[in-house]
């Protein structure tokens, strides 16, 4: 990416093997008075990723694009992209394009005119722009319509609009608030595709704020998860799912059964007592108070009095709700209910589907599925 | 179901012609009042202005019906009325900007940085004076701008002046301050109406694709809140035309408007010639508000469209 604005601040001193990432974070703080909507977060993304900020309502993530954007200055710690110190710049001369969750598009200029308006401020020929302009307005899909106004087009198309109008301007990094957060579902789904498609063609990093969980999961290479302005892990999808670092992570990404318990050494190996039952836990695992974390899609139910397989909790079925490709069935047990699904189609489920409302159940699962999670 | 015979009412179930009638005046029943008043207080009276503009005054000061292009001649040949229109026409101006430089910056604070209960108190209190007479605000003004009011006794007080001030008194400056204080809440009030309207992050939007502040300034908020402006223009500019009162009360016989002057030629009995500069403003009124209307189609089709 070339930029001719020269770069105010020193170059980071990073190790020039690494790539230098596209976004850092330095223990950026900011207050709004008393209250801390963003609490000294350190965070690095690569050039390149599909990074999600994933989290509930308040708890930073706005903040954090625009402290990126350059819409609200830091209170304190140090904001680099692409390894310039950009804590003082203002938004107009950073390599950062911002697609607004309320698109903020320009409703006195024409879709062409809107996606040319950041070609224009940058100086560029008119035939450059008119290229550009008609090459993202490809891009999107949008190539028919750029003679409309932006209320003469649907909450879709002015979300590509939006999109193609930021993309064209070349950023380093792309900034998405929730922009399909006013989309309804099947529009949704498209546009997941349409902005996985449109990230892996144009390569740019993208920065994409969601608190929809199973967006972040379906389209994101690296998960960033906020609670209370602060990051509680980042990973990719996969990690934050299966190993997810505290109960907070592992209930907000999927869903997720807690057992509450201590863990005990009795010889050389380690079990969890959940109440009067005992199960088996990891090997290494510390003695200690501790919750067991088992996703429902772990869970297995056999007969009451069977024993083979690891030992389970007794419980019994208080619900079985059938959800087309998987049934979703509700046990009670001692240490209180436990949520588990089984898919269809897999031919050792198709015996769990079968339960009985009131019917007596082993639930179980194997060992390295459950993780323990101590606070 | 019966159908209506002579098909004049579409909507009117089995009605003879003469109860069709009477529907349809029922409907344009509660037009009459106001149509009445547009009739006989204005469009007779303009026409026999009209009339009389073309007429002429005779020694007795009676208007008599004598065709003659002299009352408009005047106009353009005795210097002290074109002179005092382009006075007024300065005055207006002036006054207009004043207003937008005053409201305009006030009305985006308002908008952007207060929440709507503050908006709603100050929006009060700039309307709150509306409540008394216009005499007793410009009477108010001389108390404030006379030889002995407060401007004058504060700044002798504190000793900036020894003598009395007296351009804000009986001249062309006070009358000037009198009239922005009086037709800024106007100006205000259509500025806030537009900008209300307005998307602020459109501003972080145009900053985040590389405009300067004040690029985004002039490409996004202003083509936005150009009907708002112009409203604003006619608001302030045109009344400001027929602005008699605040020059007689602040201003003194030189700081006339074009509006004194047809009141001179009234109280001197001089209808015809009063009323041919009167339609002469009207006129100039007339072909402004076509231009402004102009505009203001284009901004309609822009913001709504
Ligand atoms: N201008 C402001 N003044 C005071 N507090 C603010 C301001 N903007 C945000 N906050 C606070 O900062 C915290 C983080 O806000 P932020 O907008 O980043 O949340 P978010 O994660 O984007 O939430 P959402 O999903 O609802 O958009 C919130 O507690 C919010 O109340
Ligand atoms: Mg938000």
């Amino acid at each position: 990416m070339v930029t001719n604005q020269p770069w105010p601040g020193r170059p980071a001193d990073s190790d020039l093997a690494e790539p230098v990432p596209a976004i850092e974070l330095r223990h950026a703080t900011k207050r709004y008075g008393e209250a801390v909507a963003l609490d000294d977060v350190s965070m690095v993304i690569q050039p390149g990723e599909f990074f999600c900020l994933l989290g509930p309502s308040g708890c930073g993530k706005t903040t954090t694009l625009n402290l990126i954007g350059g819409f609200i200055p830091l209170t304190s710690g140090d904001l680099l992209i692409e390894g310039h110190t950009v804590n003082d710049l203002p938004p107009h001369k950073r390599n950062v394009n911002t697609v607004f969750q309320s698109y903020a598009l320009f409703p006195h200029m024409t879709v062409a005119e809107n996606v040319a308006f950041g070609l224009r401020m940058e100086k560029l020929s008119k035939a450059d722009i008119a290229q550009r302009t008609r090459e993202y307005l490809e891009l999107v899909g949008l190539s028919g319509l750029a003679g409309r106004l932006p209320a003469q087009m649907s909450g879709g198309q002015q979300q590509r609009v939006a999109l193609a109008r930021a993309l064209a301007k070349r950023p380093a990094v792309l900034l998405l608030d929730e922009p399909l957060g006013a989309l309804d579902l099947k529009l949704r789904k498209q546009m997941q595709t349409e902005l996985a498609r449109i990230h892996r063609q144009v390569g740019t990093t993208f920065v994409f704020v969601t608190h929809d969980q199973e967006e972040a999961l379906s389209m994101a290479t690296q998960i960033a998860i906020m609670s209370n302005g602060t990051v509680l892990q980042q990973g990719s999808p996969r990690e934050v799912y299966d190993r997810p670092a505290n109960r907070f992570v592992a209930d907000f990404v999927g869903d997720t059964n807690f057992l509450a318990g201590t863990v005990r050494r009795d010889g050389g190996q380690a079990v969890f007592d959940v109440g009067s039952a005992v199960v088996d836990v990891q090997g290494d695992a510390e003695a200690g108070p501790a919750t067991l974390m088992i996703r429902p899609e772990f869970l297995a139910l056999r007969q009451g009095d069977a024993t083979d397989g690891p030992r389970g909790l007794t419980a019994r079925v208080v619900n079985v709700a059938f959800l087309g490709n998987h049934t979703r069935i509700t046990v009670s047990t001692a240490a209180g209910e436990m949520v588990v699904v089984r898919p269809h189609g897999t031919r050792d489920s198709t015996a769990d589907t079968q339960r009985e409302l009131g019917e007596e159940v082993c639930v179980w699962w194997r060992t390295e599925n459950a993780a323990l999670i101590r606070e | 179901m019966t159908v209506a015979s002579d098909g004049g009412v579409p909507s009117g179930p089995a009605a003879g012609s003469s109860s069709g009638l009477v529907k349809r005046f029922g409907r344009a029943l509660p037009a009459l009042p106001g149509l009445a008043v547009l009739l006989f207080l204005f469009l007779v009276p303009m026409a026999i202005m009209f009339v009389f503009s073309f007429w002429r005054t005779n020694n007795d000061f009676v208007v008599v019906p004598e065709w003659n292009l002299g009352n408009y001649a005047r106009f353009f040949v005795e210097g002290t009325y074109l002179r005092t229109f382009i006075k007024t026409l300065i005055m207006a101006g002036l006054v207009t900007v004043a207003a937008l430089a005053i409201g305009l910056p006030f009305a985006y604070f308002l908008v952007r940085y207060t929440g709507k209960l503050t908006q709603r108190v100050i929006l009060l209190a700039v309307i709150v004076p509306f409540w008394t007479s216009y005499l007793v605000r410009v009477y108010a003004w001389q108390a404030i701008l006379g030889e002995h009011g407060a401007l004058n006794q504060i700044l002798q007080a504190i000793g900036v002046i020894k003598v009395p001030l007296d351009i804000f008194n009986y001249d062309d400056p006070g009358v000037f301050v009198v009239l922005t204080y009086i037709y800024f809440p106007f100006a205000l009030l259509a500025l806030y109406a537009s900008l209300e309207k307005f998307d602020f992050t459109q501003l972080n939007a145009a900053q985040d694709l590389g405009a300067r502040p004040d690029q985004a300034f002039r490409h996004i908020l202003l083509p936005q809140i150009r009907a708002g402006i112009i409203t604003a223009c006619i608001f302030v500019f045109i009344p400001i035309l027929g602005e008699f009162l605040t020059p007689t009360l602040v201003g003194g016989a030189q700081s006339s408007l074009i509006a004194n002057l047809v009141l001179n030629f009234l109280r001197n009995d001089q209808f015809a010639e009063g009323a041919a500069l009167a339609i002469i403003i009207a006129a100039f009124v007339t072909a402004i508000m076509i231009v402004f209307r102009k505009s203001f189609r284009v901004e309609d089709v822009v913001t709504s469209g």
